[in-house]
């Protein structure tokens, strides 16, 4: 691999809850403009591994890296989750995390606001700087809507949506910060076949369409096998295979690991 | 409506033995801190008249009021369903005739023409003053802690802080303290205000950067102590601040700009166009706050703290924003309070002043800053008629066994305020679908 393609890299991280060990020596390399997925039984690590990422945990040991293509490279272990955001990582929750009071539009403007510098100023005089930025806020969010085809939902209040429509508002509001890379925690959770169809769809127009590649977490053996290039499984916290959906499809670790009983059957 | 069934005579015995208990606790009519037990003495004779019972025996007046809830709570109970839908659009009434534009401006334009004519009708200096000091300083309060508690869901106890800060530094400026002005050299109260808010917002980041890294309750007790420490801190350093005395007279408002003298003097009236002026300014200023990215950004860190995290937004720096900003307005009401009353002394800025700001911003509806005026007004005008004229039997001590009851209702019935915001009545709507209603982790803004 070449290493200018590195986009996240994920070196010998451990992470601990007291005595608990979350994630043990784990190594993740994600190119740019992949849509790479990580899979693995429950409590496996895998979110655990999204809030290292996300700087919502702080790993105890390894390195983490972000090479973004606007700034120098980021090393994320000790940065606070909002710096990582604006550098250019986004994600979605397992369970959707929306504003709820608020109509679908502006939960996906809020996304798109520059969130840096003071800002009182500019909103109590609303000069001709701020009123451009909430314009192109406002563009970036109907363009965003239109790509989840939620822009006839526009000032629906959030928590009227229906469940796949949510996971989709989440992407496009992730997507409002402009960022590189995408980490989707089980995005389609609790969502039926046919918005299951959609999402799948939907994920690789993000990274076909908008450039933006995707880490994906996810049950859904299905959609994992249909969309991801490579897939790294996680097991107890190590990650035990690494390969094409193919390579893991046979190997034996991966079998093992899911159905728990073919290496006591060879060893009985 | 039958009055006579298991239910409901348990609950008029219920309401017995509360009116008994209400008539032991607070003691004799005109017993301002008399001991309990009291309240059964007084005399049948002392007034004959129907109301002269209420006056004179307090048993009498607790017990009405605890049958006429009695009956109102049965009948209630029995025709809630027709009560709550034929009630429902009286109640959404507020909001939605505030919804169209036209409405909304000609509303604003009959307040603007109201407040500037209401001098002239109030014919009494003394209620002119307390227009002044107990509705406009407390619709500023009320204005800045909604900023705090209702923009940004940070749950503040300790605003009257900012109101301390806000009147010593005039008297610490003006120099009427016993610690002398600042370089020795005394200036006048008028370019106070912009100090005494800069001061205030200071004092806001200051205290808002360590303590904003908490959450719901923790940043309440944490902000319930500074208040306690500023109010400690007036209270005793007889050196800098006078102590329990408080300041010699601060010097009045006055304008010298050239050709140009105007001093306010004795008479209340411009002190209340001034505060008038300021009201106005905060409204303006925290309403185009509310609809900004600063706003917005507030709202969302409300709603979802890791969430807004995850899209760039900088918790710490806007909570400490809210904190600032809204200590402004809290420092101008200081700034006033000081020059209009010219003797400040720590009693102006107990506690008790915190709680009740928060009770404004509750009953007016959090978040919604003309709520949040109007519930000032109301709240701080019958609560000065009741301190005033006592009728009924009323005592200064029974003030928050009524707004205790009061908010009571409030959240019963209408638990966003009387003019509820509508961003905050979503949420809460939300919550009572998803949990059944856990309205106080709505109130701290904690979803933890």
């Amino acid at each position: 691999m070449n290493d200018g393609d590195l986009l996240i890299n994920v070196e010998n991280v451990t992470l601990r809850f007291g005595g608990v060990v979350s994630l043990r020596d784990v190594s993740l390399a994600m190119r740019r403009g992949e849509i790479l997925a990580v899979i693995g039984p429950n409590g496996a690590g895998k979110t655990s591994l999204f809030n290292s990422i996300t700087g919502v945990y702080q790993p105890q040991e390894g390195t983490i890296t972000f090479a973004s293509n606007r700034a120098p490279l980021l090393s994320v272990i000790g940065k606070k989750t909002h710096r990582i955001a604006q550098a250019g990582v986004s994600r979605t929750f397992q369970a959707s995390r929306l504003f709820s009071a608020l109509t679908v539009f502006e939960n996906v403007k809020i996304g798109a606001e520059d969130h840096g510098g003071i800002g009182l100023a500019g909103s109590l005089v609303k000069g001709p700087r701020t009123r451009k930025g909430e314009r192109a806020s406002d563009r970036v969010a109907a363009e965003l809507l239109n790509f989840v085809d939620l822009y006839h939902e526009a000032n629906t209040i959030a928590s009227q949506l229906s469940y796949g429509a949510r996971r989709r508002l989440e992407i496009a509001r992730a997507l409002a910060t402009g960022p590189e890379v995408i980490l989707l925690d089980e995005p389609a959770a609790g969502t039926n076949p046919s918005e299951k169809l959609e999402l799948t769809s939907l994920i690789r127009r993000v990274r076909d369409e908008r450039g933006v590649s995707v880490l994906l977490i996810e049950h859904d053996m299905k959609l994992v096998m249909a969309l991801a290039e490579r897939i790294y499984v996680l097991n107890f916290g190590s990650i035990i295979a690494e390969g094409t959906p193919e390579e893991i499809r046979v190997n034996p670790a991966v079998i093992d690991a899911y159905l728990g009983t073919a290496t006591e059957e060879t060893s009985a | 409506m039958n009055l006579l069934t298991r239910s409901s005579l348990k609950r008029l015995l219920a309401v017995l033995l509360m009116s008994a208990l209400v008539t032991l606790m607070t003691g004799a009519p005109g017993g301002f801190g008399v001991p309990a037990y009291t309240g059964l003495h007084g005399s049948f004779l002392e007034r004959v008249s129907y109301f002269g019972l209420f006056a004179t025996q307090r048993w009498f007046l607790f017990l009405t009021l605890g049958v006429i809830a009695w009956l109102l709570s049965t009948y209630y109970q029995r025709h809630s369903l027709t009560i709550r839908r034929r009630l429902e659009p009286a109640l959404a009434a507020p909001t939605r005739v505030m919804q169209r534009r036209t409405n909304r401006w000609v509303l604003i334009a009959v307040v603007v023409v109201v407040t500037l004519v209401l001098p002239k009708f109030v014919h009494q200096q003394f209620w002119m003053y307390l227009i002044v000091e107990q509705i406009g300083v407390w619709i500023l309060l009320a204005l800045g802690l909604n900023v705090v508690v209702g923009f940004a869901g940070l749950l503040d106890l300790g605003f009257a802080a900012f109101y301390a800060i806000g009147a010593y530094a005039t008297a610490w400026f003006t120099g009427v303290l016993p610690t002398p002005a600042p370089f020795n050299h005394p200036i006048p109260t008028l370019w106070c205000i912009p100090i005494g808010v800069g001061l205030a917002m200071v004092f806001g980041i200051i205290l808002g950067i360590p303590t904003l890294r908490l959450r719901g309750d923790y940043l309440a007790i944490v902000t319930l102590g500074f208040a306690l420490i500023i109010d400690d801190f007036v209270g005793t350093q007889s050196g800098l601040t006078g102590g329990g005395e408080g300041s010699l007279t601060v010097p009045k408002f006055a304008v010298n700009a050239g050709p140009f003298h105007y001093t306010w003097g004795i008479s209340p009236t411009p002190y209340y166009y001034l505060c008038f002026l300021f009201v106005v300014i905060f409204l303006v200023a925290f309403t185009a706050l509310e609809y900004s990215r600063v706003g917005r950004a507030w709202v969302a860190i409300r709603e979802d703290e890791v969430a807004a995290e995850s899209i760039g937004i900088n918790p710490l720096k806007y909570k400490v924003m809210a904190f600032s900003v809204g200590a402004a307005s809290g420092g101008f009401g200081g700034v006033l309070t000081a020059g209009l009353i010219g003797n400040i002394n720590p009693t102006l800025f107990q506690y008790q002043v915190s709680v009740n700001v928060l009770i404004l911003v509750i009953f007016g509806g959090m978040g919604s800053i003309w709520g949040v005026a109007i519930g000032a007004i109301i709240v701080q005008f019958v609560t000065s008629y009741l301190d005033n004229y006592q009728p009924w039997g009323y005592q200064l001590n029974d003030l928050y066994m009524y707004i205790g009851a009061l908010l009571i209702i409030m959240m019963i019935f209408r638990p966003a305020g009387i003019l509820p915001s509508r961003r905050r009545q979503r949420e809460i709507r939300g919550y009572e679908e998803d949990y059944e209603g856990h309205l106080d982790e709505v109130l701290t803004g904690d979803e933890l």
